[in-house]
């Protein structure tokens, strides 16, 4: 494909419209940001209610499954989501924030028109149809070798708080997180497994004193102070008996067969109740079948069943 | 002198009729040319017949000899054609009077020392002999049980070439008693469902998938059991009724002799390794052979480890699936092959085979996207039902086997006699076209909500939607509910096919 300068625009250094929050990588700072999609959404980034989520580019699917809700809630409580969409938590990130409407930038290594990688066209063509894409380098260059460190800079610089999701150890999504702390912006970290690769970079992170962040809520408290916004949907009300489901699924049991084993359904009983916790957006099931809560918060009132 | 015998050619499963023409002329050059468009195998045959009838105290004619095999423009493959080229040789040459074999049709393979060897096809054969209204049929006396089956007035098994003369006097054979069809579906040694241990959820699948007659795909970790369970499926299916058993039969008949002594008549099992090329799954060749499709006719076709089959051999697998026959068309002619069988297909979750869910995978998201893409392009719109299993715990390995494969038989079956009932016999909900479903899906108003729900929450599409009534349907059916509730729809849902929508 030959990369084309159609709609491609640019904000210099210096004027009116460059985000302000890049100035303070001072002398850093790119000359010229140049952008496919929706010029007013970069100009309009309100710094205080920007937030940049990365992450590695073989992710698990637990990676996959809290970056995508990550992007999904903030971007529904109104936060712009930053990130880098490479494939993984990156392209996770935007997807979810995309699902929910709200407005994500992606920051690119090469020009603002290359689609890279290559993958990833169609989320592209979404982010331009309704979010943003911006670049330092001009209209047409392939990402080489250093642009993505160089990147990284200008996605910690935009996010009031940087969130990695994944990160093995070294890796681009620890540098953003270096160049955030560099910046006295905020890093925060998810926990993953302490026997997985994927993890050790984050995992990492949290032991040196990065927040702690479980679900949106825990970002949303951070940026806007605690109980202001409430990340998660709340569901419909669940009788007890698929609340006990779900919480046996939260508990690690993602077949049927380990659900009826957990909470002493029969097995045909147990893949009903997760047929109806699938059916009412409570649970998820993979290609192979097996079952995850999502983000959607189950009421008060149901929740109240352990003695 | 000119004579003429009768005799089979095998096409796939079925038999044509050949006549052998024999003229022996006194003048000219000794010679013995064989026509009629004869393989390899069958040019041979003129070997075979000059030593074994010099072995049997015959004499070979030391004259010009021409045999035809006649329709001339059918290509003749196989040794079967030997007795009915020597019994012409005999009239012929005036060593054989020709009313002994009036009305009757030979086959057989012979031995250089005249003995007679058993040949394919010989239940196919002995039927197509009953349709031709033939007094008797000579066959190799290995054959005679399962000729016996096909009733022909009489069946002549032959050991050896000079017992021919004997056909159609009262010296002749006596008829060989009929192979037993035992159809109670319970075959002694078959592999038994007590065996699974633990997967309570997996023998529902099981339960569910034998009832309905629908397809299946099982996903799991490597030791999970998934092909265990798929070779204790056969024991779980209704038993054969007795046209069932003799298309079972006709079709090992046609890949090889059956043996002498009686087999249990069973369900067929195949499982073909990965590596299988697409003529050997579906059939082809030039004589047509049947594949591993036709050969789990009426029975069950697994393929383990379903990712790793080539994209050809599973597309070329969707027509026989969907018609339950393949046609094999050559420049000659087409041949049909039977193969109505239940497809159970076995897959890991992910390239390294421990499943993203476990933690360990390890699985790169580019190669995890190729193997989804593969495995939900695959047949997708031809199977019902998916289960993810796991590695069975400690405890149930350890626990005793659960409930044997007789139970489990009898709902089954109780649970096909209502879909004979209802769509005629021998059909089942898998094979229910659009019209048949609606009229057969009958839900109430709490399933129509669940269904509604399906489709906005999972975006089920319609083949999904229709593929979730079916499957509920034989859930119903297996409760013994002529209406479909919002339980069984559910269920459904549970064990639909995931990301192939």
């Amino acid at each position: 494909m030959s990369p084309t300068n159609a709609g491609v625009w640019c904000l210099e250094r210096g004027t009116e419209g460059y985000p302000p929050a890049l100035l303070e990588l001072g002398d850093d700072a790119p000359e010229r940001l140049n952008g496919c999609g929706s010029e007013r959404l970069v100009r309009e980034l309100a710094f205080d209610e920007t937030v940049t989520i990365v992450g590695s580019r073989h992710p698990s699917s637990y990676g996959l499954e809290v970056a995508e809700g990550l992007g999904n809630l903030l971007a529904a409580a109104g936060l712009t989501v930053v990130s880098g969409m490479a494939l993984g938590i990156d392209a996770a990130v935007h997807r979810g924030a995309l699902a929910a409407g709200g407005p994500t930038v992606a920051v690119l290594g090469g020009g603002p028109d290359v689609v890279y990688p290559r993958s990833e066209r169609r989320l592209y063509e979404r982010l331009v149809a309704s979010g943003a894409v911006v670049s330092e380098v001009p209209a047409g260059t392939r990402p080489g070798p250093g642009c993505f460190p160089r990147r990284n800079r200008i996605m910690a610089a935009l996010g009031k708080m940087t969130i990695v999701v994944e990160a093995a150890q070294p890796s681009g999504s620890l540098i953003t997180a270096e160049q955030a702390q560099g910046l006295q912006r905020e890093v925060g970290a998810v926990p993953g497994r302490v026997t997985t690769r994927v993890a050790a970079g984050t995992n990492a992170l949290l032991a040196d004193g990065a927040a702690f962040i479980r679900d949106a809520q825990d970002v949303l408290d951070r940026l806007l102070g605690v109980g202001i916004s409430d990340a998660r949907r709340a569901g419909p009300s669940l009788d007890p008996d698929l609340a006990r489901v779900a919480d046996a699924v939260e508990g690690d049991a993602t077949s049927p067969d380990a659900v009826a084993l957990a909470t002493g359904m029969g097995p045909g009983d147990a893949a009903v109740a997760l047929a109806r916790l699938e059916l009412l957006g409570y649970l998820r099931a993979d290609a192979g079948g097996r079952y995850a809560r999502t983000t959607l918060r189950i009421p008060e009132a149901a929740t109240t069943l352990t003695p | 002198m000119l004579a003429t015998t009768r005799t089979f050619s095998l096409l796939g499963v079925e038999v044509r009729e050949v006549h052998v023409e024999v003229d022996v002329c006194q003048r000219g050059l000794q010679t013995f040319s064989l026509v009629g468009l004869p393989d390899a195998a069958v040019r041979e045959s003129r070997e075979r017949v000059r030593s074994a009838l010099e072995n049997s105290g015959f004499k070979f004619p030391q004259h010009r000899i021409t045999a035809n095999l006649a329709p001339a423009d059918l290509r003749k493959a196989g040794p079967s054609f030997d007795l009915a080229i020597a019994a012409g040789l005999l009239v012929a040459s005036g060593q054989l009077p020709a009313e002994r074999l009036d009305g009757v049709v030979l086959a057989g393979e012979l031995a250089l020392d005249g003995s007679i060897r058993p040949v394919s096809g010989a239940l196919a054969m002995a039927e197509a002999a009953r349709r031709l209204g033939v007094r008797a049929i000579a066959v190799p006396a290995a054959n005679g049980s399962e000729a016996a089956l096909a009733g022909v007035p009489r069946v002549v098994p032959l050991e050896r070439l000079d017992q021919l003369p004997l056909v159609g006097t009262d010296e002749q054979p006596p008829d060989p008693p009929p192979f037993e069809l035992s159809l109670n579906g319970a075959a002694p040694n078959a592999p038994d469902l007590s065996d699974l241990r633990g997967q309570p959820y997996l023998r529902e699948a099981l339960e569910i998938a034998a009832a309905g007659g629908h397809s299946l795909l099982i996903v799991g970790p490597p030791g999970a059991g998934k092909s265990l369970a798929a070779r204790r499926l056969p024991s779980i299916m209704p038993p054969l009724t007795r046209s069932d058993a003799m298309e079972v039969l006709r079709v090992a008949s046609a890949c090889g002799p059956l043996g002498r002594n009686g087999l249990s008549v069973r369900r067929p099992f195949r499982a073909p390794h990965h590596t299988i090329s697409t003529a050997g799954l579906v059939g082809g060749g030039s004589p047509p052979r049947a594949g591993e499709v036709t050969l789990a006719h009426r029975g069950v076709l697994f393929l383990d480890e379903l990712g790793e089959f080539s994209r050809e051999a599973l597309e070329a697998l969707r027509q026989p699936l969907e018609e339950g026959t393949v046609a094999i068309t050559r420049a000659r002619g087409a041949v049909e092959l039977p193969c109505r069988f239940m497809l159970v297909a076995a897959s890991n979750p992910c390239p390294c085979g421990r499943g993203e869910g476990s933690g360990e995978c390890e699985c790169q998201p580019g190669s995890m996207r190729r193997y989804r893409a593969k495995l939900s392009g695959a047949l997708a719109d031809r199977i019902d039902i998916s289960v993810a299993v796991d590695r069975p715990t400690a405890v149930e390995m350890g626990a005793n086997g659960g409930a044997d494969s007789a139970g489990v038989r009898a709902r089954v079956a109780a649970a096909r006699e209502r879909q004979e009932r209802r769509l005629g016999p021998g059909r089942c909900n898998a094979d229910m076209d659009l019209a048949e479903l609606r009229f057969a899906a009958r839900l109430t108003r709490a399933a129509k909500r669940t269904l509604a729900q399906g489709h906005a929450q999972l975006g089920l599409s319609g083949r999904g939607h229709d593929r979730v009534l079916r499957v509920s349907r034989t859930i119903a059916d297996l409760a013994a509910s002529e209406r479909i509730d919002a339980e069984h729809v559910a269920r459904a849902i549970a064990l639909r096919r995931r990301g192939a929508e």
